[in-house]
């Protein structure tokens, strides 16, 4: 998949020298998040072709598979969590940057660690309760696809997990590679 | 003091730049957590929000749009345009709007409208000597049609907010006739531009190329029939037809068009995933948040505040338009509409107004919002195509602005103009 | 304390009037010592959601439908089997006796106080094509159910094709032949307007499956017994005001949807029916051995 989204290291390292390790990291974050829309850009082929199937047992088998929407259901969570923990690192989120970076350098830097804070709180907090629910949610079955609804809650682990490795490394790049005007 | 917690924070993650979806997700937990309810329940929520049936056709119908952009629809749809309405003064203007039209009647997003046809068309502006502010200005405002014009990812998720019971294939075909008289106000103004400005028209290049661009572009438009037809008839669900229109898309851009290369698959697939992502845990987030929204009745005090104010119709549905405007100024589009459509539905079929019919005005009124800064993301991608300053385009964007308002205006009170067709469809 | 309830239907609804009235009992009769009110047309979550909230005490009391719950508590997946019940009578005397009184005691362990039951009437097949007298003639049809797999095993062991679908879009779908029908109570059947493109409603009662009204346990062991005793009372109230309510709006839903074209027929002979639902009946006791005698007990009741 497409890794333009992922190269904003490359302009912000002039003129400072970044720790080697530093270089190391965002290539793995950056294969970890490639492998992350693999997943998801996989997922999403197969809805829509099993969409396909879909109709066309209906039509012309004349035999509906009653698994397809429920098991659809469940991979959108797994896409839109890995889309989500990717978003994060690529920072394609929506979001609103204008008040922020209208400000004077303090201020604007106060704010853009609140926000990362935010983020990373949002980001545990997922993956705890994500886990609460996975462990909660093995008490009940999914309709028609015979797994436990654990595998419903799974992916909001990864994801608070991916969310928070993201952020923390964002914030420590920062740090090294921008110490002056920008942030 | 819940509520306080909520919006506080809400605004505060805003402010300071986070995530809108995170900010919206972690007001709710700190809520959950003020009012003692199990913080699980928010996450519940959040899954719930991802995975509903109604939703499944979004991710399908942004593969399916940004199949066709990837794959040689858009460059077509102009081609034709341009032999059908060139000729006009500041043929190109016009050029730009009825594209707009056609293509937002493929995709299901302003912003994919605003890229493919900003980056084929205002190249050739500026050489043909239109100003840059011009170009982008056209591109922007009418690139809002395609969140009014079926399919649009934004009307499904309206009628999610809504709580379910409208019919999409109604709100469907309600929204072609105000699209169209959008396009015809932002044609206006554009031509009036245009001519204020001395720019000159496009010679006419015949009745048979005219002809032959239209059957050119035929099969990319089919994918709307497809997807809308699909859903009138009843022959497939949403969803179905979401996802028979991705298919489609990739049989006419892979063989018809044989535009569609393995790259640009791979692209098309990983744009699908990004922008489903966003808007999705955008959902999810937001039903955390309509949880709490309703835990404190907000949509039943602000129904009773807004009554106070005025009994008058007239004034509560220019009241509500004013703060979708304000709103959509500041706001995303489908943030807005998750978050507003419980709050404000209740006090418009109060006042005897169709839901389908608000429907379409909020589609119409936040399609504004895309345009107007300082958060507009079409106005953002247009600039940026353009390659001018957002206060450059923003100086002269007015008259278009303007022509938005009046079919805005006309469509909040004149009812027929929406509900003409799903009245016929009965 | 504030007790908020869940409640799936929207405000003029049986169980709404009812359930409305339950919180009104309560508030009053503990001179506001608890503040009960009901949060209507499942604003709070969807009810696989709130069966989950009410049993960790998010949300207080609900009126839930028994055939989502065989997902939490499988023993009480036993109710949705077909054909189990003859009548909406015969399930009134099984709930409010002694077998009731277990399905509450298994619900209790998953944190869900039972204190009385609702009725949801008997669900039937109806369709676009022909009236239904015996399972051939439902061969080939393609009958919408909800995600279940007993009712899909149902619909397949009478020789049709199980369509499941999103309740909203089967208006859409039974217009334009996506399917040729679709099962549910008379109420239903009119609301929806399912009426007007399926015409032929055929009385088999396949499906008569109680509601609860349950307070989560937390609340529950957090009451002095006297209110334990009001709330119980006002529980058994709200029962009785929703299965008379339920029954005229039955009455009066098939009244109106007869007069308004649909063709009713009352299923004579539903033996042919039952005898098909053999395989359903031997799948699920090989998964619950234990239900044979559960299963047996409730026949023999009358
Ligand atoms: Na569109
Ligand atoms: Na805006």
């Amino acid at each position: 998949m497409d890794r333009q989204g992922s190269s904003n290291s490359a302009e912000a390292s002039t003129g400072h020298t970044v720790p080697a390790g530093l270089a190391v990291a965002r290539r793995v974050l950056d294969g970890i998040a490639w492998l992350c829309m693999l997943a998801a850009g996989l997922g999403l082929v197969f809805i829509v072709a099993s969409f396909g199937w879909l109709v066309y047992g209906r039509y012309i088998l004349n035999n509906t598979p009653t698994w397809i929407e429920q098991l659809s259901l469940l991979l959108i969570i797994y896409i839109v969590c890995l889309g989500t923990a990717v978003g994060v690192h690529r920072h394609t989120h929506l979001s609103i940057d204008f008040v922020r970076d209208g400000l004077p350098r303090w201020p604007r830097r106060i704010l853009h660690v609140l926000a990362d804070l935010m983020v990373v709180a949002f980001g545990v907090i997922m993956l705890w309760q994500g886990w609460v629910l996975t462990l909660t949610n093995a008490d009940h079955q999914l309709p028609m696809l015979g797994v436990t609804a654990s595998w419903r809650a799974a992916p909001l682990v990864l994801c608070g997990a991916l969310i928070v490795v993201f952020t923390v490394f964002d914030f420590i790049e920062r740090l090294f590679t921008n110490p002056g005007e920008l942030h | 003091m819940g509520l306080t917690i909520l919006f506080g924070l809400f605004f505060l993650g805003l402010i300071a730049g986070a995530p809108v979806a995170f900010a919206l997700g972690l007001a709710s937990i700190a809520t959950f957590i003020y009012e003692g309810l199990p913080l699980f329940v928010a996450f519940q929520r959040i899954l719930s929000g991802i995975a509903s049936f109604s939703l499944l056709a979004i991710p399908f119908f942004i593969f399916a749009g940004e199949l066709m952009l990837h794959g040689g629809i858009a460059n077509r749809l102009v081609r034709f345009a341009a032999a059908a309405v060139g000729r006009m003064r500041g043929g190109l203007g016009m050029v730009d709007v009825v594209s707009s039209m056609l293509f937002g009647g493929i995709s299901g997003s302003a912003v994919a409208d605003t890229s493919a046809l900003g980056s084929i068309l205002m190249p050739v502006m500026k050489e043909k000597g239109y100003d840059a502010d011009y170009a982008v200005n056209v591109t922007v405002t009418s690139s809002t049609a395609g969140v009014v014009i079926p399919p649009s990812h934004n009307m499904l998720l309206y009628v999610v907010a809504a709580g379910g019971g409208i019919s999409v294939g109604k709100l469907f075909i309600a929204g072609i006739v105000p699209g169209i008289l959008m396009c015809l106000c932002l044609a206006v103004a554009a031509y009036l531009v245009a001519v204020k400005r001395g720019y000159g028209s496009e010679p006419f290049p015949g009745w048979m190329a005219l002809l032959v661009s239209f059957i050119v572009s035929l099969p990319g438009l089919l994918t709307a029939v497809i997807i809308v037809g699909g859903v009138l008839s009843g022959v497939l669900t949403v969803t179905e037809s979401g996802a028979f229109g991705a298919i489609y898309a990739v049989v006419v851009t892979l063989l018809v068009y044989r535009e569609l290369t393995w790259d640009a698959f791979k692209t098309a697939v990983a744009r699908a995933v990004r922008t489903t992502s966003l808007v999705m845990i955008l959902v999810g987030c937001a039903s955390a948040f309509a949880y709490l929204l309703a835990l404190y009745r907000v949509p039943d005090h602000l129904a009773t505040f807004l009554t106070s104010v005025s009994s008058n119709p007239y004034v509560i549905l220019l009241l509500l338009n004013l703060m979708l405007l304000v709103l959509g100024m500041i706001m995303d589009m489908a943030a807005l509409i998750l978050i507003c459509t419980p709050i404000f539905l209740p006090v418009v079929s109060d006042i005897g107004m169709d839901p389908i019919q608000f429907g379409v005005v909020m589609m119409m009124n936040l399609g504004l919002g895309l345009c107007t800064p300082p958060v507009g993301s079409c106005l953002f991608v247009g600039c940026v195509i353009g390659d001018i300053r957002i206060e450059q385009a923003a100086k002269t964007i007015w008259p278009f602005y303007l022509a938005i308002f009046v079919a805005l205006m006309l469509t909040t009170y004149i009812a027929p103009i929406s509900m003409t067709l799903p009245h016929l469809l009965n | 304390t504030t007790w908020r309830g869940w409640n799936i239907h929207s405000p003029g609804y049986p169980n709404s009037v009812a359930l409305k009235h339950f919180a009104q009992t309560i508030t009053k009769k503990t001179h506001g010592d608890i503040q009960a009110t009901v949060y209507n047309n499942a604003v709070l979550g969807d009810q696989t959601d709130a069966i989950q909230q009410v049993s960790n005490g998010a949300i207080n009391f609900a009126n839930f439908n028994m055939s989502p719950m065989g997902q939490y508590v499988p023993k009480t997946d036993i109710l949705s089997l077909p054909y189990l019940f003859n009548s909406v009578k015969q399930m009134h005397h099984v709930m409010d006796g002694p077998i009731g009184d277990q399905f509450a005691a298994d619900m209790k362990k998953k944190g869900l106080v039972v204190l009385s039951w609702f009725d949801s009437g008997a669900r039937s097949f109806y369709n676009s094509k022909h009236p239904i007298t015996k399972p051939s003639d439902l061969k080939g049809m393609k009958i919408r159910v909800q995600d279940n797999d007993l009712y899909v095993d149902m619909v397949e062991a009478l020789g049709g094709n199980a369509t499941p679908m999103p309740f909203s879009d089967v208006y859409q779908a039974l217009k334009n032949g996506v399917i040729d029908g679709a099962e549910n109570n008379y109420p239903s059947y009119k609301e929806t307007n399912h009426y007007e493109v399926a015409k032929y409603y055929s009385e088999d009662d396949h499906l008569i499956i109680p509601e609860c009204l349950c307070i989560s346990k937390i609340s529950w062991d957090a009451l002095s017994a006297k209110d334990q005793k009001i709330v119980r009372q006002a529980a058994v109230a709200a029962a009785k005001e929703q299965r008379r309510l339920w029954a005229k709006d039955s009455r009066e839903a098939k009244k109106y949807v007869a007069n308004h074209g649909a063709k009713i027929n009352k299923i004579k002979n539903l033996k042919p029916f039952q005898d098909a639902m053999k395989p359903v009946y031997a799948k699920f006791y090989k998964a619950h051995p234990d239900q044979k005698a559960l299963v047996q007990k409730i026949r023999n009741t009358q």
